[in-house]
């Protein structure tokens, strides 16, 4: 259920009517010119939408845009306080304080916002106009719809109403052509949005994810009712196609350079735990654990440098600090910055009790990965249940791999290759596992079909040289000592290979935001889709109020 | 806002195109022209509210574009064509004037005609009336002038609603039509797509009545935006929608008693149904006073339509006596003939037309047919009346409307006439929730449709046909397209030279048909915001035309493919750098209905970016070059610039003939004027008030959008179903040309009809391949087009912005083909396809949808450019290159339709 909000404070919104809009694209335009966006950035646009197979076809256009969400997903992932809620609900961006992370990009179930890290002029050449309207403080930073936030606010320094008085209504409503987007406060009853969804049944979009999204879609007429999109419309066959406007674009916010993050981060931060791990059953010298301690850290820094390189405004990476109470990108940092004093301190003091603090650390910062890519509720293949478990489960095993290599490569102890062995093999199966899981649950779990034809293409490959290969690598390992080494070089090789492919398929491959739904749709179009019939028993409800006879 | 000298929002107007009218605001800062807003000093009289349009917004970019031409420039290369570098270099003012000047006084020392009696100057202006929102005052020069050729098209006029506007015109004054929409419950649309084409007005008008519960039926062969938003989309075979039309007039007067279906009163008072028809067709009159009878079953005598009528027959036959006038003269005296009234004539002829029929011809569904006749009828409201300001008026909230497929070229004739015929059987004609007229531009006086419904012959209003008779036809056309020779429906107003077959006279300069004047190219041709080498069907051939003409003055914006072949280019400044006031409200194109009527003002909102000049300024340097600066002057003030200067005993603005004029003092008395005009001399505005205020307006009464009162008040009758005088004219036409030998016109002379037959006007294209030797079969699919909001008439193909918009709206990236079929093909999303005509090919991405039929593929827009900045890169495909210009595709009116056959495969 929506949250009501104190009466005296505003809760703007919008409801846009499915059967006023004509697709025309006014208020895109007169967005695009009210906030001076850059070519391809559309902070509204309206989506064009073809349901059913000749000759039962209907066809819908959609206004789009950011929802300013009562829980936007968008804004307790962002590090640096960039993004946030106002009392009103509006959802804000403060571009001096964005370091072009997209946590909130990738968080946005509506591909409301976008990053644009360079300026591009219309016609390739800067004109004055778009010099002068040019916002260098957007480049590089996330950005989205603000509703006009600065009209609402001048609203109400001038006593006017948005929604009511145009010159302080959003431009995409003041501008819309056919009056199908209407602005307004939902929580005055007597608003035009208020009553318009009080007299009219009227959907939100992707309600589901507990974002309490701030526009509503009026889809009925007396003549034309509304009714549940055919299950039909919403098979893998239409949803699988990607000129589908309802279908997600693949993200790409988060490419290679973020996946590198993950990728060694995870095996690096999974190498210290399994070392620790390993030490309890059989210590190693503690000056090696030290330095290998540190070579982990050196690659978990390579792994955050490539990531860095990914921001938008890379100076201001600092600020990532900022939200530790709700982002796990924030939180991230904590945890290196938790893990780098046991590791230097490991190096001069190579105690137990520094290395047991290193690979708690080392955890949490594997479990900060997990949920940061768990809590883009944007992107269905990463919000997955068992993504979490994915990324822990991978990380530990590549980081096992790595330790397998090292271990194959300089030579190690029976009892430690042993232990690498059977640990290779325990993650091995576990991620077999989990992988099949997330698989079979990719459906159930809402992830879309292009999602899942990119991790269904994947797992041959996966299971065979990422989990197949390791296993029986690690299981040689295990019933050869002889060979182990090489068992376990060969292993620990596939094993951070395989993870390295994992992660690259999830986060870069199948990585796609989230589609666009109506939960309902009107009755219109041909054939079947067609609106109810006049004859036959339905009785016109328009009426002639006017006709006096 | 808080607004400064260096911050300023200005009022301006948008008219890119004919619906609009766009009243929009333009902020300034510095002299920049920064954002277009909506104008909400309007809203309350704006019916749009004043909002403004999707490609309004273009302006900016449009005016700031770096592709502009941006100094006056002359060819070097004397050699012409789509390959020769034209060579263009940069030249002064002085010198392109000087140049255009020396070539415009020796035609005029030549004569104004050539041997052939045809003028030596052509200007082609393009956008079906749009130019005129633009041109400031040159029509005032052309007036000036002269005698000059205005039929060279550019695509305008033959191929929109051209059928329509005709036919609109003659029977009800309508030059376009739309619905009543606000009072409207039920709609047929046989694709009009006015969601796309409506302008800010028609699409608010739209939006409002869905939102009210308005249902709309629209016909089409795929679903484009304004199907999207109907009730139901039925799916339909091009070129077949009169085989549905007729099939719904039969089922509401064959299938079922006309007492249920039809306002009987109508038909018997306000339509030709009751005249009664002789034995050759004609009316049978009065063998002395020479009026059409009735049979009045009141006393069962035959009785002049106009004398009292107790009970008018519609049906049945009745033996009398009377005079038949047929073509040039001849009368054929009867006694005791079988007449019947033209409405038995109706039934008789709509007898074969049954939906079942209908089910072969059009492909959709006998059952489909009849329930939309019969929910159509159920929403008639027959016999019902409601207020309008104190009148009392019928109330029939039920229309059927037509898209350029059904209304333009073979076929179009039946189409407008069943449209006309279902809306006369309901009594819906003119009438509040009805089918209503726009505008009028061939009948006079132009400002008042109400005020050009004057009484004509037997009963019907007054039409200005094109003489047929021997001693009065045009034997030699005054203009290359001969509009007044071979089109009586045509008139003469200033309208209808470019709505003439405008595309004949690009075919006649290739090849002379037999027993015409030759046409030789025009020695100069002036062509103004408009591009017919994209534009126009068989574009290419076009171009080759344009490259023989030995002269062409361009009013350029940027290089496009017309300018490329052009000998001066003028760079035109865009609309945000120059002025015009202009008329708007009263009832005009597109769902302009106002309540209020008045002026607005377009105005110079930032200094030109480049060297360009205002097109008033370019007239008037043109109008002293060529020693015609008094007929300029004298042609303004006596109203082309929109409104005359001086009207006697009221008002004098007029300006001096002897000294230059400035744009600026022209708009000052058009300000002036206009003003003291819309207000009876209470309120007299300058140039100055107008800049500052953007409009003036008064009261336009709503009653004064249906023209039913002024007929009923005269007595008059809607000149349907029985087409006597129009039958006359092409029978007389007929025997002029027969006159003269001209043997080419016969099956346009043929579709003269007193009433249409049905004929498979399908088959004309089906076949159409046989013409060039081909198989017919090799040709499996129908080639559409639509219109795109975005882009229509904007003359914005090159403005990225817009580009970037559109791309949201499906087709605007490729060429839409029905997603199945295209499988089966084995061609994909984004494939490369190939589209080809027996004449032309044209290229483009596949765009897979369900939402046409698997024979047809769509493009949208006019695409397909070799030369325009930016647009040239998009890699869109065109319709126009593979439709030809023939005569076998040419109609009575002089129109053609917008399709073809193609075959479609994928490209390598």
């Amino acid at each position: 259920m929506e949250q009501i909000a104190e009466a005296r404070t505003p809760r703007w919104g919008m409801v846009i009517d499915l059967n006023r809009c004509v697709g025309c694209q006014t208020c895109t335009i007169a967005c695009k010119y009210a906030n001076d966006t850059q070519p391809d950035v559309q902070w509204r646009s309206v989506i064009d939408v073809e349901f059913g197979t000749f000759p039962d076809v209907e066809r819908i256009f959609a206004v789009v845009g950011c929802q300013h969400c009562a829980e936007p997903p968008c804004v307790p992932v962002c590090p640096t306080g960039a993004t946030g809620q106002r009392g009103d609900g509006l959802v804000t961006m403060d571009y001096d304080r964005c370091i072009g992370c997209a946590s909130c990009v990738v968080a946005c179930p509506y591909q409301a916002r976008t990053i644009a890290h360079r300026h591009e002029w219309y016609y390739g050449v800067e004109t004055v106009q778009e010099s002068r309207t040019r916002h260098r403080e957007r480049e590089g930073v996330a950005q989205k719809c603000t509703f006009c936030i600065e009209r609402i606010d001048e609203a109400a320094e001038r006593r006017l109403t948005p929604g009511v008085d145009w010159d302080v209504t959003p431009a995409c409503a003041s501008g819309c052509i056919t009056q199908a987007i209407e602005f307004g406060d939902f929580n005055d009853p007597e608003s035009n949005v208020s009553r318009l969804t009080r007299d009219k049944p009227y959907f939100r979009m992707h309600e589901e994810l507990g974002t309490e999204p701030g526009i509503r879609y009026l889809y009925s007429t007396p003549t034309v009712p509304g009714r549940d999109p055919p299950p039909g419309d919403l098979g893998d066959d239409r949803l699988g196609d990607p000129e589908n406007p309802l279908v997600g674009k693949r993200q790409v916010f988060w490419d290679w350079r973020a996946a590198m993050n993950w990728c060694l981060g995870g095996m690096a931060s999974g190498a210290v735990v399994m070392l620790w791990l390993g030490s309890l059953i059989a210590p190693p010298a503690p000056q090696e654990h030290a330095v290998l301690n540190f070579l982990f850290a050196v690659v978990m820094g390579l792994g955050l440098f490539f990531v860095a390189l990914k921001m938008g405004r890379k100076m201001r990476f600092w600020r990532a600090i900022m939200r530790p109470r709700t982002a796990w990108m924030s939180r991230e940092l904590y945890a290196v910055l938790l893990f780098a004093p046991p590791v230097l301190i490991g190096l001069v003091r190579p105690l137990p009790s520094i290395f047991a603090w290193a690979a708690i650390a080392a955890f949490l910062f594997l479990v900060c990965q997990a949920r940061i890519l768990y809590a883009a509720k944007g992107i269905p293949n990463w919000r997955a249940p068992l993504i979490p478990w994915m990324i822990v489960a991978t990380g530990l095993f590549e980081g096992t791999g790595l330790l397998a290599l090292i271990a194959g490569a300089t030579g190690a102890t029976e009892t430690a290759r042993a232990m690498l062995a059977i640990a290779g093999v325990v993650l091995a199966l576990l991620n077999v596992g989990l992988w099949a899981a997330y698989r079979a649950s990719a459906g159930t779990a809402g992830i879309g079909a292009l999602s899942r034809r990119v991790i269904a293409g994947a797992s041959p490959l996966l299971h065979f040289a990422g989990h197949g290969l390791p296993l029986v690598m690690f299981l040689l390992a295990l019933l050869a000592p002889a060979g182990s080494a090489a068992f376990l070089a060969v292993g620990g090789v596939a094993a951070i290979g395989g993870g390295l492919f994992k992660k690259f398929t999830v986060i870069v491959g199948a990585g796609y935001h989230q589609g666009y739904a109506l939960g309902k749709i009107p009755q219109r179009g041909s054939g079947a889709r067609a609106a109810p019939r006049l004859i036959e028993g339905f009785a016109n409800p328009v009426g002639d109020p006017m006709a006096t006879r | 806002m808080n607004e400064s000298d260096t911050r300023k929002t200005v009022p301006v107007y948008c008219s890119q195109c004919t619906a609009g009218p766009d009243l929009m605001k333009v902020e300034v800062e510095d002299g920049v022209a920064m954002r277009v807003v909506s104008n909400f000093d309007i809203e309350d009289q704006h019916p749009g509210g004043g909002r403004v349009c999707v490609k309004a917004y273009g302006l900016i970019q449009k005016t700031y574009n770096p592709n502009r031409v941006k100094q006056p420039m002359k060819r070097t290369n004397p050699k012409k064509g789509r390959d020769e570098d034209p060579g263009f270099v940069a030249i002064t003012w002085d010198e392109a004037f000087r140049t255009i000047g020396e070539k415009m006084r020796a035609l005029r020392a030549k004569g104004l005609l050539d041997e052939e009696g045809f003028p030596r100057l052509a200007i082609t202006i393009g956008g079906g009336g749009t130019p005129v929102q633009y041109m400031g005052t040159f029509a005032a020069f052309m007036k000036a002038w002269g005698a000059l050729d205005q039929g060279y098209g550019a695509g305008q006029g033959v191929k929109c609603a051209h059928s329509e506007h005709l036919y609109g015109e003659f029977w009800h004054r309508a030059f376009t039509v739309a619905p009543d929409t606000p009072k409207a419950n039920y709609v047929i649309s046989c694709g009009l797509n006015s969601d796309a084409s409506g302008g800010v007005v028609g699409v608010r008008r739209e939006a409002d009545a869905r939102a009210r519960g308005i249902r709309r039926v629209q016909v089409e062969p795929h679903i484009s935006v304004t199907g999207a938003l109907a009730a139901e989309w039925v799916p339909i075979k091009p070129k077949t929608d009169s085989a549905f039309l007729y099939a719904l007039i039969n089922r509401m007067i064959v299938e079922r008693p006309i007492e249920e279906t039809c306002d009987l009163p109508f038909l018997k008072e306000r339509t030709n149904s009751p005249y009664l028809v002789g034995p050759n067709g004609w009316f049978l009159r009065h063998s002395e006073s020479g009026k059409p009878l009735v049979w009045d079953l009141a006393d069962d005598t035959a009785k002049p339509f106009d004398a009292e009528i107790g009970n008018a027959a519609l049906t049945g036959g009745y033996t009398i006596s009377g005079v038949e006038h047929g073509a040039d003269g001849e009368k054929f005296s009867h006694h005791e003939v079988e007449a019947k009234p033209s409405f038995q004539v109706l039934l008789d002829l709509m007898t074969p037309y049954s939906a079942d029929w209908a089910e072969g011809e059009c492909e959709v569904s006998a059952e489909t047919i009849r329930r939309v006749a019969d929910e159509y009828v159920s929403q008639a409201c027959i016999g019902q009346f409601t207020e309008i300001e104190g009148h009392t008026m019928p109330y029939r909230p039920v229309a059927v409307m037509l898209g350029k497929g059904a209304n333009n070229g073979w076929g179009a004739y039946g189409c407008c006439w069943a449209r006309t015929m279902l809306a006369c059987l309901v009594g819906a004609l003119e009438v509040p929730g009805g089918t209503l007229g726009t505008t009028v531009k061939l009948v006079r006086p132009a400002a008042s449709r109400v005020g050009s419904v004057i009484p004509g012959e037997d009963g019907f209003m007054n039409f200005p046909f094109n003489p047929t008779s021997a001693n009065q036809w045009k034997r030699t056309p005054s203009i290359r397209n001969a509009y007044d020779t071979l089109i009586p429906l045509l008139s003469d107003s200033p309208w209808s030279p470019a709505l003439g077959p405008a595309h004949l006279p690009w075919l006649f300069q290739k090849e002379t048909p037999k027993n015409w004047p030759r046409t030789a190219p025009p020695e100069m041709w002036i062509c103004y915001r408009t591009n017919p080498a994209i534009s126009s069907w068989n574009p290419n051939e076009v171009a080759e035309r344009i490259a023989e003409f030995p002269f062409t003055v361009a009013l350029a914006y940027t290089l496009d493919e017309t300018n490329h072949l052009a000998d001066i280019l003028l760079p035109e400044s865009t609309d945000l750098e120059s002025t015009q006031l202009i008329r708007i409200g009263g009832t005009k194109f597109s769902q302009n209905y106002w309540h209020h009527e008045g002026w607005a003002i377009r105005q110079k909102v930032v200094e030109p970016v480049y060297d360009t000049m205002d097109i008033s300024d370019i007239a008037a340097r043109l109008a002293v070059e060529v020693d015609i600066h008094e007929d300029y002057i004298a042609a303004i003030n006596s109203g082309a610039a929109g409104t005359r200067l001086v009207r006697d005993g009221k008002y004098d603005f007029s300006l001096p003939a002897d000294e230059p004029v400035t744009p600026d003092r022209v708009w000052d008395s058009v300000c002036k004027a206009a003003s003291w005009d819309l207000s009876g001399g209470r309120e007299v505005h300058d140039l100055s008030w107008f800049r500052d205020n953007g409009f003036m307006l008064r009261e336009f009464k709503e009653i004064d959008w249906y023209i039913y009162p002024a007929l009923e008040r005269q007595g008059l009758r809607f000149e349907m179903p029985y087409q006597e005088r129009l039958t006359r004219h092409g029978r007389q036409l007929a025997h002029r040309l027969g006159e003269i030998g001209v043997d080419w016109w016969q099956d346009q002379l043929e579709e003269y009809e007193f009433m249409p037959t049905y004929k498979p006007y399908a088959d004309i294209w089906l076949n159409y391949a046989a013409e060039y030797g081909r198989n017919p079969d090799d040709y499996p699919f129908w080639a559409l087009t639509e219109r795109s909001m975005q882009y229509a008439w904007g003359a914005n193909v090159g403005i990225p912005v817009i580009y970037e918009v559109a791309k949201n709206v499906t087709g605007h990236k490729g060429v839409i083909i029905n997603r199945t079929r295209a499988l089966e093909l084995g061609i994909g999303e984004g494939d490369d396809l190939v589209i080809e005509s027996v004449i032309g090919v044209t290229e483009g991405k596949a765009v897979l949808r369900e939402g046409i039929r698997p024979d047809t593929v769509l493009m949208i827009g006019q695409f397909g450019h070799w030369k325009t900045p930016f647009a040239k890169d998009l890699g869109l495909a065109n319709l126009n290159p593979l439709t030809d210009i023939s005569l076998k595709l040419t109609d009575n009116t002089g129109s053609g339709a917008d399709l073809m056959r193609v075959r479609v495969y994928r490209g390598t």
